[in-house]
């Protein structure tokens, strides 16, 4: 049983030239996406080329990476003919150190305000001048204090103003995260030490001043925004209970038995990884639980342990009986309308990891470290479920799947779906999209994989644009029932060309699906844009992904008329004379 | 033996085939070798090789024959 090991803790024990030859190896496997990075920096950095090119392709994402040419940041963003605006990237990455932005930096009674405000004006600028997503870095604090162990103004000496500087762009990011993200090279720096850090002999000969651990380490956080905006997040926590939640085994050892007590060895280890478990269901991640055990048994320690954090009403779902996971799991996965490979499964037993891990490979499988001093931290330090932006539909996503179940129960009790879908007093609220959507519609476009026609993601920064332009039409769907608010969770963006309609991207989240909401979103969105746009034709494509396969036939489905057909895809074409509008009653429209 | 270690070193650092690393490789019959990937090699002949080159050696080693007298120096007979 190979237990999870992330692409960072295996780049890391690599020498340099496996590595390189690990990466032509995964070069020449197949990717189902690609991204093109950008770097602007005033130091030599392409020693992080193939650390962020092993972690992309690790994911399946094809990285394109360009370097910007040596301390010419400002020249590369105001030249149009650079490849930042020639070839415009999805993410641009600045590498900034202090020495060479002031050459004062190091002496003494150097201040850290002017850096401040030239690296504000930067950020604008390039923000400005780009749609890419914009990752920036901290600055490493000297390692040693200018003034020795004896008192100074602590305040005031490098440290202190660099700390100053760094509050700052922490600061910047925090207040334009939908645009900015973090490289912190700050905490990389504590993380390894001086040693592992800092290649003093290749700084001084060719500018280049990191050693590999810090550049895998810068590498991994480039690599975690890349996967989180390529839709890669993992969404759904799945745990066993014995041995997992807690220590022992509640069916044997009773509540009392078990060990969670956060006061006393080894309970304090379980009951910090069970207040992980609350900080990633706080981001928005399910959490399920998947054990062999009697049902009552696991809800006494929720509901009554002093010391469970975990609760009940934390849960998404569960599966607590005596059959096998594997099985288990493919009806959460049904339930809870996810791809397996958003599924991250954690279990003591090597036998259930094992049965998992080989007959569902798409779920990652992490089993409880035999070092259990190490179990508390293991699913943060991974950044499994890392997403770009935590937005309020994340935090409600969890209540919004226990209402989803029991909307399920609910359909059992009805003789016809319709029948059961009119119970449901179902309300889409359809307009042109807000800009106060733009951050919700984005994060829809990276994360959706499975209703979704193009599978097209975008940044915040471009359905931005698309909203200001007049031959671009983006639409929002909400949907409410008397179960609850789904909240925003469909997309359509068509674009104008001529006489004829193209819908460039339609998706809907997986949650919604099964009462037709699809076919009124559609129908409703393109008489909208025909009255707005007059339009003799719409253009329909459908490009095939492992994860799209239920939509292949959708505009099929909705009347269209297949025109070209390749791996590639499916175009489709439809007569604005020829599209009928459903007859779909049991839902009601609003704008 | 070790040629062939270190053959494939350079091979991999430089993105080329082992065929490609003549006993003469240089600059000039690797079109790879630039400054970039010469402080690869430099890296990855310490990693394998278990040494530290000074100052001057990681300067000097700007063909195969110079590598291998570098290595010689740190006692390792190619």
């Amino acid at each position: 049983m190979t237990s999870f090991v992330s692409s960072h803790t295996r780049a890391c024990s690599l020498p340099l030239s496996e590595l390189l030859d690990g990466v032509s190896k995964l070069e020449k496997e197949g990717s189902d996406s690609a991204v093109r990075i950008c770097f602007l920096r005033n130091i030599t950095v392409e020693g992080v080329e193939p650390f962020l090119k092993f972690h992309c392709l690790t994911a399946g994402i094809r990285p394109g990476i360009i370097f910007g040419n040596y301390d010419m940041v400002l020249q590369e963003i105001m030249d149009e003919s650079s490849p930042l605006h020639h070839n415009p990237p999805d993410m641009v990455v600045l590498s900034l150190v202090m020495e060479q932005l002031d050459p004062g930096y190091r002496s003494c009674g150097w201040q850290g305000d002017r850096v401040i405000n030239e690296l504000e004006s930067l950020f604008e600028l390039l923000a400005g001048r780009t749609d890419a997503l914009l990752m920036v870095n901290t600055f490493i604090p000297p390692f040693d204090g200018e003034f020795g162990v004896t008192g100074h103004d602590w305040n005031t000496d490098t440290s202190g103003e660099i700390s100053r500087v760094n509050r700052a762009i922490r600061a910047y990011v925090a207040a334009h995260r939908s645009r900015f993200m973090l490289a912190d090279w700050e905490r990389i720096a504590r993380l390894h030490g001086e040693d592992g850090c800092m290649d003093y002999r290749f700084w001084y000969m060719s500018k280049a001043p990191f050693k590999k651990q810090f550049l895998n380490s810068y590498a991994w956080d480039i690599a975690r925004s890349v996967k989180a905006l390529k839709g890669k997040a993992k969404k759904c926590l799945v745990l066993d209970c014995d041995n997992t939640l807690w220590g022992g085994v509640v069916g044997e050892d009773g509540l009392q038995g078990i060990a969670l007590d956060r006061n006393s060895y080894p309970g304090n280890i379980f009951h910090e990884f069970q207040r992980t478990v609350l900080t990633l269901h706080e981001r928005g991640v399910l959490i399920v639980l998947c054990s062999k055990n009697n049902e009552e048994d696991v809800w006494e320690v929720l509901d009554r342990h002093p010391h469970s954090l975990l609760k009940r009403e934390h849960l998404s779902a569960w599966r607590i009986n005596w059959n096998d996971k594997a099985t288990n799991f493919r009806e959460l996965a049904d339930k809870l309308n996810l791809g397996l490979d958003s599924f991250v499964f954690v279990d003591d037993n090597p036998t259930e990891c094992d049965l998992v891990a080989t007959t569902l490979p798409d779920v990652t499988v992490i089993r409880v470290p035999d070092k259990l001093y190490l179990y508390p931290r293991l699913l943060l330090k991974d950044g499994l479920f890392d997403t770009l932006n935590v937005s309020g539909e994340d935090r409600q996503r969890a209540r919004m799947y226990q209402t989803e179940a029991q909307r399920k129960d609910a359909a059992r009790q009805y003789d016809s779906i319709d029948q059961y879908l009119s119970s449901l007093a179902l309300v889409a609220t359809i307009h042109p999209a807000t800009s106060g959507e733009v951050a919700r519609i984005a994060q829809l476009t990276q994360k959706t994989n499975q209703f979704n026609l193009t599978t097209r993601r975008y940044a915040e920064g471009e359905i931005a644009r698309f909203l200001s332009r007049e031959d671009h039409g983006v639409f929002s769907l909400k949907v409410t029932d008397k179960f609850g608010d789904s909240g925003l969770t469909g997309v359509l963006i068509a674009v104008r060309e001529g006489s004829v309609g193209r819908i460039d991207s339609l998706l809907l989240s997986c949650r919604i699906l099964g009462r037709n909401l699809e076919t009124v979103f559609l129908h409703h969105c393109l008489a909208l844009l025909e009255a707005a746009w007059g339009v003799k034709e719409w253009c329909g494509e459908y490009l095939p992904t492992r994860k799209n396969r239920q939509v292949e036939d959708f505009y099929d489905r909705m009347g269209f008329a297949v025109t070209a057909e390749s791996e590639a895809g499916k175009m489709y074409q439809l007569p604005v004379t020829r599209r009928e509008s459903p007859d779909i009653t049991y839902i009601t429209i609003e704008e | 033996m070790e040629a062939n270690r270190l053959k494939q070193v350079m091979a991999r650092i430089f993105g080329v085939d082992v065929s490609a690393i003549g006993d003469d490789a240089s600059p000039d019959t690797i079109e790879n070798w630039d400054s970039l990937r010469h402080m690869n090699l430099v890296l990855a002949l310490e990693e394998e090789f278990g040494i530290e080159l000074t100052d001057d050696q990681t300067v000097e080693i700007m063909s195969y024959p110079l590598i291998k007298i570098v290595l010689s120096e740190h006692g390792i007979e190619i």
